[in-house]
């Protein structure tokens, strides 16, 4: 079932970017990446028909910050999750927490608890 | 009402990634931070934000936050009960109020003073102020667009921002480099100068500059970027007398003698005496790119480049024990270039 889930990753760092793809790609996602939120807006819109279930965005970017595209994106996807997380101390969690993100993480993560609220948050029956 | 609007012009990359993302963000309402050097045009697109947005039709008022002492910036920011000091006898409106559904720019936020960054913290939180004097809460609908030249990253170690208000007025970061790291956009910035001034001074026949002397205001670095741009062509259209305006950019104190004797090096009376060189300097350099491929002077030139930006940059960081932001200040180049530059040219400390 997971397998069908598509999450959309966005984070400036490409090294974290490819552990995340490999990660969850591997416990059966569909994964995409973004550099920055141009991008992941870029993404989104584009893939409006096949859409996707989670977005996990670091807060702290250029340009677009992680709070700037949560806010947009909230708006013209209601129904998508979204995870932010950052390693900048509670004050950018706080503001995404506003802006409604679903869930916050500090970084450093543990992918594997990660995994499991993502599972918790799109209702995947995780028991095999 | 002020929605003509001044067009941003350029061709580099940076500038065209700056256009898109005001075309993103401009509906948004979105707290905006300018960042930038003096003179590079903030002013400029906290305005076109202001009138690519739905409030296009209501204020857009600007505070400079640092050109006021505290006290007086607080009562111009959000106004004073009669009464509430010595002197104060009648209401009197703020800035809030006066930019309620419309814009407030605050230039050079970095100089706001710690007390009256929390107080503004306070508004952006819950979106309610009160006036000096007054225990009454008023209810403001602005759009906040923040701009300075300062490091602000560096000013939140140093105790003198508020890590929380950078944070909130920091969702959409603008990022404007400084003139002299995008060359490109020169001649189009310079043309449109030219033409709104020859049409002002429309009785001074100045003609447009030989390409020697063009030559020269590319390679100029600009440390007042695009202000110091457009005065230096309203210079010209007073003096018509390239040699004269040129030597006074080269006095300027903050530039360095290894660019003065750089120019001092061009030749002065060997003038190629082409007409309308602007549009064709742009195109033979496109074309000569294309004719030497296999040369590739581009890639030479780079390498060379390379070379000695590397041992530029990892003497200066030698100098100064790696500390990146000094050593950005000093190279005059932003810390993200810097650090980009580092990184790409691959400079470490033990060499």
């Amino acid at each position: 079932m997971i397998g069908t889930h598509r999450i959309l990753i966005v984070d400036d760092s490409r090294d974290l970017l490819d552990t995340f793809n490999d990660f969850f790609n591997s416990m059966g996602y569909q994964v995409s990446v973004a550099p920055d939120g141009f991008e992941a807006l870029k993404l989104l819109r584009n893939n409006s028909l096949n859409h996707f279930n989670l977005l996990i965005t670091d807060l702290v970017m250029p340009q677009i910050s992680g709070v700037g595209l949560i806010t947009i994106i909230k708006k013209e996807f209601p129904d998508l999750k979204i995870i932010a997380m950052t390693g900048y101390g509670y004050e950018p969690g706080i503001l995404a927490t506003e802006a409604q993100a679903d869930l916050v993480l500090y970084k450093p993560l543990d992918l594997f608890k990660m995994e499991k609220n993502i599972a918790k948050l799109l209702k995947i029956n995780t028991k095999k | 009402m002020r929605n003509s609007k001044q067009p941003i012009i350029g061709v580099s990359n940076s500038i065209l990634k700056i256009k898109e993302l005001i075309s993103h963000v401009a509906s948004t309402g979105l707290n905006i931070l300018i960042t930038g050097e003096t003179g590079v045009g903030k002013d400029l697109i906290a305005h076109n934000l202001y009138a690519s947005s739905p409030r296009a039709d209501n204020n857009f008022i600007k505070v400079n936050c640092a050109a006021l002492p505290e006290t007086l910036l607080e009562s111009e920011l959000y106004g004073f009960e009669k009464g509430a000091f010595t002197g104060a006898h009648k209401n009197r409106l703020g800035k809030f109020k006066a930019a309620d559904k419309g814009v407030l720019f605050l230039d050079e936020i970095g100089d706001m003073t710690l007390s009256l960054q929390s107080k503004m913290l306070h508004v952006l939180q819950t979106g309610e102020f009160s006036p000096l004097g007054s225990s009454q809460e008023f209810k403001t609908d602005v759009w906040v667009i923040a701009a300075t030249n300062h490091q602000l990253e560096e000013k939140i170690i140093n105790k003198e921002f508020r890590e929380d208000l950078y944070y909130r007025l920091n969702i959409i970061k603008i990022d404007v480099p400084p003139l002299r790291e995008r060359p490109e956009d020169i001649p189009p910035i310079f043309e449109y100068f030219f033409k709104k001034y020859s049409a002002k001074y429309s009785e001074s026949k100045v003609e447009k500059p030989e390409k020697q002397i063009f030559e020269k205001l590319l390679k100029y670095p600009w440390p007042g970027n695009i202000r110091e741009l457009q005065n230096c062509i309203k210079k010209q259209m007073v003096l018509n007398d390239w040699d004269k305006v040129i030597n006074d950019l080269l006095n300027n104190p903050t530039i360095g003698t290894s660019i003065k004797n750089n120019f001092s090096v061009l030749p002065d009376n060997n003038f190629d005496t082409t007409s309308a060189f602007l549009s064709e300097f742009i195109n033979f350099s496109k074309s000569s790119g294309s004719l030497i491929e296999d040369i590739s002077l581009k890639k030479i030139k780079k390498q060379a480049c390379d070379k000695i930006e590397k041992e530029v940059i990892s003497y200066v960081l030698s100098k100064l024990a790696w500390n990146r932001s000094k050593a950005s200040k000093i190279l005059k180049i932003s810390y993200k270039t810097l650090l980009y530059k580092i990184n790409e040219l691959d400079i470490n400390p033990h060499i």
